[in-house]
C-alpha cells in the first residue's frame, strides 16, 4: 500500500506540475499573441500611414507637373495611336529591325536611355 | 487494570490502506477535473488585451483602380488638462500661436475649472501642429492618439466623397451615404470613379473659370453601356479636409444636387420622342422662318437659320431652333413628351439606394405652352446628373440605364429599360454628330474621338422673368460616335467670356468639354477613330 500512496503521490505531483507548466505555457503564448496582435495593429497603422502618403506623393496634379517638367511628357494624342496590323505594316516598310537581347542591355546604359537624355535636355 | 500484553491486532492496517488510497484516488480526481475545466473553461484572455484594438477601422475609399481617395490613419488631438495647468495665459498664448483662430476668451474659460483633468481643444492636429505645440514648452498640454479620417488627393471628388465629423460619422457625400458599411470596416469601398479622369475634368473646369467669369460649373462622365459614373464634379471645388467648414457656394454639390433649366440640350429628346412616337420621320422638313404661337408662348429664334422655309429636322438640331422643336413637339403633344421624359428619368428622384440626385422641378400643368418651352428646355429644371442619363440611350442603342456609383457592378440593382428603338437612337446620334461637325457643337469635337453633342443656352429665370444677361450653357456630348462609349456633360453657371462677348455653349461649355474628351479619352482607353469612313457612316445613319 505504500507502494501505491508514494506512486500516487508522484502521479500528483507530476500532474500538478504538468498542469501548472501547461497554465505558464499558455499564458505565455497568450501574451506573446497579443504582443504580435498589438505588433499587427501597429504595423497596420502604418501601413495606412504610408499609404497615405504614397497616394499624396502620386496624386495627378503633382505627378503631372513632375511628368511635364522633368521628362518632357505630354498626354497621350491621338496620332500615337495605330492599330497593331498597321504597325507591323509600317515596320515591314520601313525595314527597321527589332534590336537583339544583346543591343537592348547596350541600350539601357544610362548614357543612352530615352530618360537620360530628356534629363539632360 | 488494563492489560497490555494480548498481542497488538493491528485492525486498521487494511482499512489505512484503502482509506489513503481513496483519498489519494479523489485528489487524482480533483486534479485531473480541475486540469480538465482549466484547459476547456479557462478565462478568455484573447479578448481583453485586445479589445480596444478590435474597434473597426473605418473602411478606405477608392476608385476603381484601387487609389486611395479616403482612409483612415492614426492622428493627434489637443486635450489639455486645467489642473495642470498653472498659468493659464501662457498656456492660451501657446495654443494661440499655432491655432490663431481659437478665441482667447473661449481658451481660458477651458482653464478656469481647476478640477477638471480633460478637456478637448483641437481634433486632428497635423505632425507640424503638434511639434509645434510640443516645443512650446507648456504644462497641461496633452497629445492623445485617434483615428482620424484623411483625404490624400485633397480636393479632388470632395462634393462626391463628402466628409466626416471628428468622430468619424459620415456627414456628406458617400461618407454618408455609405456610412453604415463604411463603419464596418474591412475591405474598401470601390468607386466607379476614375481618379485620373476625374482630375481631367476638375482641372478643365478650374481653367474655364480662366476664361470665363462664372459662377459654377458642374462636369459628368458616365459609361453609356454600363452606367458607371466615370467622374462627376463640381465647381467651385469642395476641400472634405475642411469639414463643410467652407461657404455655400463650395459646399453646394452641383452635378448632383442643383436644378437647373438647361437648355437646347433638350431638343434631341423632343426629336427622339417624335420619332418614337411615329409623327416624325428623319427626312420630314421644317419651316422656321417665322416666330410661332404655342398655347401663351410665343417661340422664337435668337439666330434665325439660313433657308428657314425649309429646314431638316438635322438643321434643326445641327443649329438649335427653338421654332423647329416646339413645331415637332407640336406634332407628339403634350402627353407623350410628358411620357416619354418621365420614361428617361427626368421626372422624379433617383429610385435607388445610393447617392441621390435632386428632384425636378417640372410644370404644374403640363399643357401646350409647357410643352412648347421644354421642347427647347426651358420650364423643366432638373440636376445635370439626371440629365447626363438621358444621352445613355442615344449611345446604346436605346436602353435607359440607372446610374452606378460602386463597383463591383451589381446586376440587380442596375436596371435597364428600352425607351427608343435602336433605329431612333442611331439617328438621332448621326444628327449629334452632325451638329459638332458642321452646326454649333464644333468646339466640341476633339480629333480622333468622333465627338456627338448638342449645345444648350438657358436664360436664368429672375424675379422679372427670364434674364438674358445670365445663361446656364450646357453641352451633351457622346463620343466616340461610331461605336459610343462615353457620355460626357458640361454645364457652367454665368460664364461669361473675359475676353470677347459670345458667352453661348458654342463657345463655352463646347469648348471646355471639347478639351475633357480629348485628355479623357485615353485614360478611359477608348482608342482614336482615325478612320473617315467611320465617321461618314455615323453621320450616314440619320
Amino acid at each position: 500500500m505504500k507502494r501505491l500512496a508514494i506512486i500516487g503521490a508522484l502521479v500528483v505531483s507530476a500532474l500538478a506540475v504538468a498542469v501548472y507548466r501547461a497554465k505558464l505555457g499558455a499564458e505565455e503564448t497568450q501574451g506573446r499573441i497579443d504582443e504580435l496582435k498589438a505588433q499587427v495593429a501597429e504595423e497596420e497603422k502604418s501601413i495606412a500611414g504610408l499609404r497615405a502618403d504614397e497616394a499624396v506623393l502620386t496624386r495627378p496634379e503633382r505627378i503631372g507637373v513632375i511628368a511635364q517638367q522633368q521628362l518632357g511628357l505630354q498626354p497621350a494624342s491621338p496620332g500615337q495611336y495605330t492599330a497593331s496590323e498597321a504597325l507591323k505594316q509600317k515596320l515591314g516598310e520601313e525595314k527597321i529591325t527589332l534590336p537583339s537581347p544583346a543591343d537592348t542591355v547596350q541600350a539601357q546604359t544610362p548614357a543612352q536611355t530615352p530618360g537620360a537624355k530628356s534629363q539632360q535636355q | 487494570m488494563r492489560s497490555y500484553a494480548a498481542p497488538y491486532e493491528d485492525v486498521w492496517g487494511p482499512r489505512r490502506g484503502r482509506i489513503v488510497a481513496a483519498a489519494l484516488a479523489l485528489v487524482f480526481v480533483v486534479i485531473v477535473g480541475r486540469a480538465a475545466f482549466v484547459s476547456f473553461n479557462g478565462p478568455d484572455r484573447s479578448a481583453v488585451p485586445v479589445a480596444k484594438a478590435e474597434v473597426a477601422r473605418r473602411a478606405d475609399i477608392v476608385d476603381r483602380k484601387g487609389e486611395l481617395l479616403a482612409t483612415t490613419i492614426t492622428g493627434k488631438s489637443l486635450a489639455v488638462d486645467p489642473s495642470a495647468v498653472w498659468e493659464s495665459r501662457d498656456v492660451v498664448a501657446a495654443i494661440r500661436s499655432v491655432f490663431p483662430e481659437l478665441g482667447e476668451d473661449a481658451l481660458t474659460a477651458m482653464m478656469a475649472d481647476r478640477k477638471r483633468q480633460f478637456v478637448w481643444v483641437k481634433r486632428g492636429l497635423s505632425d507640424e501642429q503638434a511639434t509645434a505645440l510640443k516645443n512650446t514648452g507648456v504644462e497641461g498640454l496633452l497629445f492623445v492618439e485617434e483615428p482620424q479620417r484623411v483625404y490624400p488627393n485633397g480636393r479632388l471628388a470632395g462634393h462626391f466623397l463628402g466628409y466626416t465629423g471628428v468622430d468619424g460619422e459620415g456627414l456628406e457625400g458617400v461618407e454618408r451615404v455609405f456610412d453604415a458599411k463604411l463603419k464596418l470596416g474591412g475591405s474598401a469601398l470601390k468607386l466607379s470613379l476614375d481618379a485620373s479622369v476625374q482630375f481631367v475634368l476638375e482641372e478643365e473646369l478650374d481653367r474655364a473659370f480662366a476664361d470665363f467669369d462664372m459662377k459654377g460649373a458642374a462636369g459628368i462622365v458616365v459609361d453609356a453601356n454600363t452606367g458607371e459614373v466615370r467622374a462627376i464634379a463640381s465647381w467651385p471645388t469642395m476641400d472634405p479636409r475642411q469639414r463643410g467648414d467652407q461657404s455655400d457656394e463650395a459646399k453646394t454639390n452641383r452635378a448632383l444636387n442643383s436644378r437647373m433649366e438647361l437648355g437646347s440640350i433638350y431638343k434631341p429628346l423632343t426629336v427622339a420622342a417624335a420619332l418614337e412616337a411615329g409623327v416624325l420621320q428623319p427626312t420630314d422638313r421644317f419651316d422656321v422662318s417665322k416666330p410661332i404661337k404655342i398655347g401663351a408662348v410665343t417661340v422664337k429664334d435668337a439666330h434665325p437659320l439660313e433657308h428657314a422655309s425649309s429646314v431638316s429636322v438635322t438643321d434643326i438640331l445641327a443649329y438649335s431652333s427653338n421654332i423647329g422643336s416646339s413645331e415637332i413637339a407640336q406634332r407628339m403633344g403634350p402627353q407623350t413628351q410628358r411620357i416619354f421624359l418621365g420614361r428617361v428619368g427626368l421626372l422624379t428622384g433617383l429610385k435607388q439606394d445610393g447617392p441621390q440626385w435632386a428632384s425636378p422641378l417640372i410644370p404644374a400643368r403640363w399643357d401646350q405652352t409647357a410643352m412648347a418651352t421644354v421642347a427647347y428646355g426651358h420650364g423643366i429644371s432638373v440636376s445635370p446628373m439626371a440629365f447626363a442619363m438621358t444621352y445613355l440611350p442615344f449611345a446604346n442603342g436605346g436602353e435607359y440605364v440607372t446610374p452606378t456609383f460602386v463597383e463591383p457592378l451589381d446586376p440587380e440593382t442596375v436596371k435597364r429599360t428600352r425607351v427608343m428603338s435602336a433605329q431612333t437612337a442611331a439617328s438621332v446620334l448621326g444628327m449629334l454628330r452632325t451638329t459638332v461637325t458642321t452646326g454649333s457643337g464644333k468646339n466640341a469635337d476633339a480629333k480622333g474621338y468622333e465627338v456627338a453633342g448638342k449645345t444648350g443656352t438657358a436664360e436664368k429665370p429672375g424675379p422679372n422673368g427670364y434674364d438674358a444677361d445670365r445663361n446656364i450653357t450646357s453641352f451633351a456630348a457622346i463620343f466616340p460616335a461610331s461605336r459610343p462609349q462615353y457620355v460626357v456633360l458640361v454645364v457652367l453657371d454665368e460664364a461669361q467670356p473675359r475676353t470677347g462677348v459670345n458667352r453661348t455653349a458654342a463657345f463655352t461649355s463646347a469648348t471646355i468639354a471639347g478639351k475633357v474628351i480629348a485628355r479623357a479619352a485615353p485614360l478611359l482607353d477608348v482608342r482614336p477613330v482615325l478612320d473617315v469612313a467611320a465617321t461618314k457612316s455615323v453621320v450616314d445613319a440619320q
